[in-house]
């Protein structure tokens, strides 16, 4: 008998994650891949796992996606929900985690924290135009300092007395680092004080003014990182709940919401055979206009299955081809 | 032939070009402006300026270099001050200067100053100087200033009935998607050329009008009104735009019919740092209006303001729902 289930898709800029659950929002599998600047690649190596891992018992009730590469996704593999990841991470915290009030949420490029009222979203806030102290930064200097972002947080979990490390940007962050790690201090110190800096900083930035209110969840690949994970709760002075699906939280409130909105509608889903077709994605500068907008064409064995990025809708129109 | 003058299409065009436009055609001479602010503008814009300037002025040089070698003479004012006892931005202010140093072989700038801050009738020492470099009578530019004076205030009185000032000016007209019912209302707070300008602010009057929303500006009350309003500060503000700010954000609270209110600032603006900060704590301590900042700089992809924007109305809508007992959301 094939099992009926719903798929969360969320092609981040670090990772892109799946989360499959059944009707009732029970996690049936995940997965967790690096995108490698590959958001395409990634998407469709993921989709293979999940066939491979059921091979062919899964029906498939609804899709949603969500990332900054939501919308591809959807193209590819025909979504019924396009949703925001602050929408999604919201979602999935409030579902899996009883009375959360507090979202933390650090992700590749971004950094967000959501305040939830009475089971409502009453409150956000997104990083600005910088992207420090998002994971991206993290694995830049775990591999600049020669080690694996998995082992980085438990490094930092062992030093005794944290470095004082700038926080408030990631290129003063890395030469503040650089500085400290040549006058002698330990590695272990150097990363727990990087861990304090960009707590201090998430703290000073996203969630300034905003009463951070228990019970507290921290989500997000970043997540995984002891280290930080530490340095909040003893710079916020409160317990942490870690949800146990921390690293793809934003799947699979994608999952929760296609599940929510299906209605007799069959879904669009294209299948697992989508994901085992070849894409192109390519930009075309527009010269038409002083805008010269840069549109992204996808292809799929040689046929453009979509266009985006222009504003007058000339390119995004002409998607029927 | 008339005289072509130029009037770039950025910072306060905004907000007072249909006055220079009708006092210049009243002259006799021909106001032109710049295309809409666009890739090619800002690009020429960002190569040209300043580094440390603000977005707004970098696009600024590019509108000036767009028009510089169209028209006979440009129309760049010194604004110093536009209102009594206020202050608008110093960048403005050297404006000008900011232009002539930057950009080689421009035509004519007229750079009269305006300064009302002692007192509003010093505009017409402006006007009066700008007939004298133009070669007119005094008489006439006494006339042709009233006429636009009235033109500006049919402008002004038109927004004041909720018309955007960019529908004015584009002479087109966005309506709201007629299949939704469920309107909300967001005030669309910021300065005038963050918030009209499409090509700056990636489009996001025509992104909160696809979600359904109708959008307020502060242009929409009367600065009287808001200054009313704005009073209640334990000191007078120092900035234009800060006081109408202020008193537009007192007037939502008192009021309670706002849905939502979106700041919208450019990455290092000075006013903007403490204005949108005292804007914020306001609006958390007095009301449960749900508040959201968008930081504008040089990005061109989309998908930054795109999620800010999703988000932030799904939350109004999300409060809505519970509000009425509806599940949420989508």
């Amino acid at each position: 008998m094939k099992t009926d289930c719903y798929i969360g898709i969320d092609v981040g800029s670090v990772s892109t994650n799946i989360a499959v659950i059944d009707n009732k929002g029970n996690m049936l599998d995940k997965i967790y891949i690096r995108t490698e600047g590959q958001p395409i690649k990634a998407l469709c190596s993921a989709m293979g796992k999940i066939e491979k891992n059921w091979s062919k018992s899964l029906y498939v009730q609804g899709v949603g996606t969500t990332g900054s590469g939501r919308q591809l996704a959807s193209v590819i593999l025909g979504a019924d929900v396009v949703k925001n990841e602050i929408t999604t991470h919201a979602i999935a915290a409030q579902k899996l985690v009883d009375g959360v009030q507090t979202i933390l949420e650090i992700g590749g490029q971004d950094s967000k924290i959501i305040l939830m009222r009475n089971g409502l979203v009453y409150d956000f806030a997104m990083n600005t135009v910088c992207a420090a102290g998002t994971g991206s930064f993290l694995d830049r200097q775990a591999a600049r300092m020669g080690f694996s972002i998995n082992d980085f947080g438990n490094l930092a979990l062992k030093s005794s007395s944290p470095v004082r490390i700038a926080g408030r940007c990631a290129v003063f962050a890395e030469s503040d680092m650089i500085h400290k790690q040549q006058a002698g201090h330990s590695a272990e110190d150097i990363v727990a004080g990087l861990c304090y800096a960009l707590v201090r900083n998430y703290l000073n930035n996203l969630a300034k003014g905003k009463e951070i209110r228990e019970t507290v969840v921290f989500q997000g690949g970043v997540a995984a990182n002891g280290g930080i994970v530490k340095a909040f709760k003893k710079t916020l002075g409160t317990d942490i709940i870690i949800p146990e699906h921390y690293d793809v939280m934003g799947a699979y409130g994608a999952a929760v919401i296609a599940c929510s909105q299906r209605k007799m509608k069959k879904t669009s889903f294209h299948g697992f055979g989508a994901v085992k077709k070849e894409y192109t994605a390519k930009g075309i500068k527009c010269e038409d206009c002083s805008n010269m907008c840069e549109v992204i064409e996808i292809a799929s064995d040689g046929k453009v299955i979509a266009r985006w990025g222009d504003r007058c809708g000339k390119w995004s129109d002409m998607r029927a081809v | 032939m008339n005289k072509r003058v130029g009037i770039p299409g950025g910072l306060y065009f905004y907000k007072f070009y249909p006055l220079w436009e009708s006092f210049f055609n009243e002259l006799g001479m021909e106001a032109v402006t710049s295309i809409p602010s666009c890739r090619k503008i800002l690009d020429d814009g960002v190569n040209a300026s300043n580094d440390e300037a603000c977005l707004p002025v970098k696009m600024y040089h590019g509108h000036v270099i767009h028009l510089k070698d169209r028209v006979d003479m440009l129309f760049i004012p010194r604004l110093t001050s536009i209102s009594k006892n206020e202050y608008i931005c110093p960048k403005i202010g050297g404006l000008p200067d900011m232009i002539r140093h930057a950009i080689k072989n421009l035509p004519p700038v007229i750079d009269v100053e305006i300064n009302l801050r002692d007192k509003e009738k010093s505009i017409l020492e402006a006007v009066y100087k700008i007939a004298r470099i133009s070669g007119i009578s005094k008489n006439k530019a006494k006339s042709a200033y009233s006429k636009a004076l009235s033109d500006y205030r049919a402008f002004r009185e038109k927004v004041k009935r909720g018309v955007l000032p960019t529908d004015i000016l584009e002479k087109k007209i966005y309506p709201l998607p007629s299949k939704r019912i469920d309107t909300y209302k967001v005030l669309l707070l910021g300065h005038q050329y963050n918030i009209y300008d499409a090509g700056m602010n990636m489009n996001i009057i025509k992104k909160l009008k696809n979600k359904g929303v109708e959008v307020v500006t502060i242009d929409m009350s009367s600065s009287g009104e808001l200054r009313e309003y704005a009073s209640t500060l334990n000191k007078k503000m120092f900035w234009n735009f800060g006081t109408l700010a202020i008193g537009m954000i007192n007037k939502c609270i008192r009021e309670n019919n706002i849905d939502g209110i979106v700041y919208v600032m450019t990455f290092g603006c000075g006013i903007d740092s403490f204005v949108c900060s005292m804007a914020e704590r306001r609006i958390r301590k007095f009301s449960e209006i749900p508040f959201t900042v968008i930081t504008l700089d040089e990005h061109t992809g989309e998908a930054g303001v795109d999620t800010r924007i999703e988000a932030f109305t799904d939350m109004i809508s999300w409060r809505r729902a519970d509000e009425n007992n509806f599940s949420a959301p989508g």
